[in-house]
């Protein structure tokens, strides 16, 4: 095995956030991609500048947050247009959406709410998946929610209603590790047996962050505010073994730290995957 | 609810009545309870829903927050929000009717330039959020028949907002922008202003009456014709000519129509 360091064996990104922004153009550190929600691009702001001139350095992986695929009303073709005329501009190397819904009635609850995963759930995920795959001309990676409430009607478990989304649609999948963990100690299933049952070739980005305690009660909420957790670092070491090296983002948007915190998780996902390179090399 | 409605579209209706109004009876029983309230469930969407919108408002609306504090911004973020929910999946597009929902909101009466700081953080919002066009030259009026020329109605640049108070509003938000806020005379009088983009800087300017009286009637759609009549009255001396030159000048018009009607759609 030699000393030197090996060029990662998987590509590892970060959240870009305004902060940072300068921090980056100026040093460029080497970043395996950069993140942004597409919703904070969609104005005509000085950020949108910044992101395109970065966009010449740095892949963008563009991650949409408000699309709303899970309404049980029809997509909001305004959103879409715009969303597609962002996708044109950034060109982004993946884009990605969410199974949850936030919007109903004209009403914008700027949250992922949770589905019941029921058969006409499904039916309306896949077909608004389906269109938003038509409207941006672009396949979508769909990632697994983090929850704090799961309803008495919902008869599919998530990670097969993930799968056949992906196999219906052709969609691939976000596996967010840090939500599967949350929602696992939420709701006490096993989440071993959760990336088990996320079919291997769908998977086309891990994202990893941080969660904290709720105060009063036994709950773990997902808040992207903090390193991310030992055991959700274990899980990661899972994933890969299952997935392989996937390209991995580290998620941060509250108590956003100093750049080089960000760089230095980076770089820990970095070794992780290394690592399980070696030991399938053995 | 109708017998043939989608179970999913009627429990997402509950689902936003128990996060918009806190009433969460229809919901309860279709959450399960693993060992916690079921309302204290939707309550944590609910407290995120409130929390993050009411932190978008706050940084469209940073000194509005300030003169009120942020204990009473939160409440009144929060009373806006029930009524007002957002369309737009921007968050910076959200707060447009805030200054009339402050204007009309009892609490804040002691305050009565309160809704006028709104309008002016909202036309900066706008102003950083909507790029300029193209400004339209001057020469491309010469071709406009000098018998037409009364009714040319400008387009001004997207970015552009006027309005006027009878408070010293950029002075008082200037002067809340610093840690320590300087005294204010608040009886120095209104204030006639012009926000917009300027490179990719925000910028805004005090304009005299006919100016002002001009500029607003040709951003309201008017034309030529009937704006100076506007300033006109603001100010008897008031010389279209050079008027018409300084909007070129600056880069404020993107296009032109002529008018029959003395308006145009904006």
């Amino acid at each position: 095995m030699t000393k030197s360091r090996p060029i990662p064996s998987c590509s590892v990104g970060i959240g870009l956030r305004l902060p940072h922004v300068t921090e980056i153009a100026v040093t460029r550190p080497t970043i395996g991609f950069l993140e942004v929600h597409a919703e904070n691009y969609m104005a005509e702001t000085p950020a949108l500048d910044r992101l395109l001139e970065l966009r010449r350095d740095y892949p963008i992986s563009l991650h949409g947050v408000a699309l709303s695929l899970g309404s049980a009303e029809e997509l909001d073709r305004c959103h879409l247009d715009r969303f597609k005329a962002l996708i044109e501009r950034v060109e982004p190397m993946r884009v990605s959406e969410h199974l949850a819904w936030s919007a109903i009635g004209g009403a914008y609850l700027n949250d992922l709410l949770p589905l019941p995963y029921t058969e006409e759930s499904l039916d309306i995920f896949c077909d608004h998946v389906e269109e938003a795959q038509e409207a941006l001309g672009r396949r979508l990676l769909i990632e697994n929610p983090s929850a704090y409430l799961r309803y008495t009607q919902s008869p599919i478990p998530e990670a097969e209603f993930m799968a056949e989304v992906a196999r219906r649609t052709g969609c691939g999948i976000v596996c967010d590790v840090n939500n599967i963990h949350v929602s696992a100690w939420n709701f006490g299933f096993d989440p071993i047996a959760y990336l088990d049952n996320l079919p291997i070739e769908a998977i086309g980005e891990i994202h990893l962050a941080g969660h904290h305690a709720a105060e009063d009660v036994d709950i773990l909420i997902d808040d992207h505010g903090s390193r991310v957790a030992e055991p959700v670092w274990e899980l990661y070491a899972a994933a890969l073994r299952r997935f392989g090296p996937v390209p991995t983002l580290i998620e941060w948007d509250a108590n956003l730290p100093a750049l080089e915190v960000l760089l230095d998780e980076a770089h820990h996902a970095e070794e992780l995957a290394d690592a399980r390179r070696y030991v399938d090399a053995a | 609810m109708p017998a043939d409605m989608s179970m999913l579209l009627e429990l997402q209706i509950r689902f936003r009545r128990a996060i918009l109004d806190g009433d969460t009876a229809e919901i309860v029983a279709a959450i399960q309870g693993d060992g916690l309230d079921p309302a204290a469930r939707v309550g944590i969407y609910r407290n995120h829903a409130f929390g993050t919108l009411g932190d978008a408002l706050q940084s469209t609306f940073p000194v509005v927050c300030r003169l009120v504090d942020k204990r009473f911004f939160a409440y009144a973020a929060h009373e806006y929000l029930r009524e007002h929910p957002p369309h737009s999946r921007c968050l910076v597009e959200y707060g447009a009717d805030f200054a009339d929902f402050l204007a009309r909101f009892t609490p804040c009466e002691g305050l009565p330039y309160l809704a006028d700081v709104a309008r002016f953080e909202w036309a900066l919002n706008i102003a950083a959020t909507v790029r300029e066009a193209t400004p339209l030259q001057a020469e491309a009026l010469a071709a406009v028949p000098a018998e037409q020329a009364a009714y040319v109605a400008l387009r001004l640049q997207p970015s552009l907002s006027y309005f006027a108070s009878p408070w010293p509003i950029d002075t008082i938000w200037q002067a809340n922008k610093e840690d320590e806020v300087p005294p204010i005379d608040l009886a120095s009088g209104g204030t006639s202003l012009e926000i917009r983009r300027s490179e990719e800087a925000v910028a805004w300017r005090r304009l005299d009456q006919g100016i002002f009286a001009f500029r607003t009637a040709l951003a309201d759609g008017l034309v030529l014709a009937a704006a100076m009549a506007a300033a006109t009255l603001r100010d008897p001396a008031f010389d279209l000519t050079s008027a018409l030159q300084q909007v070129f000048a600056e880069g404020l018009a993107v296009a032109f129509c002529i008018s029959r009607k003395r308006e145009i759609p904006r």
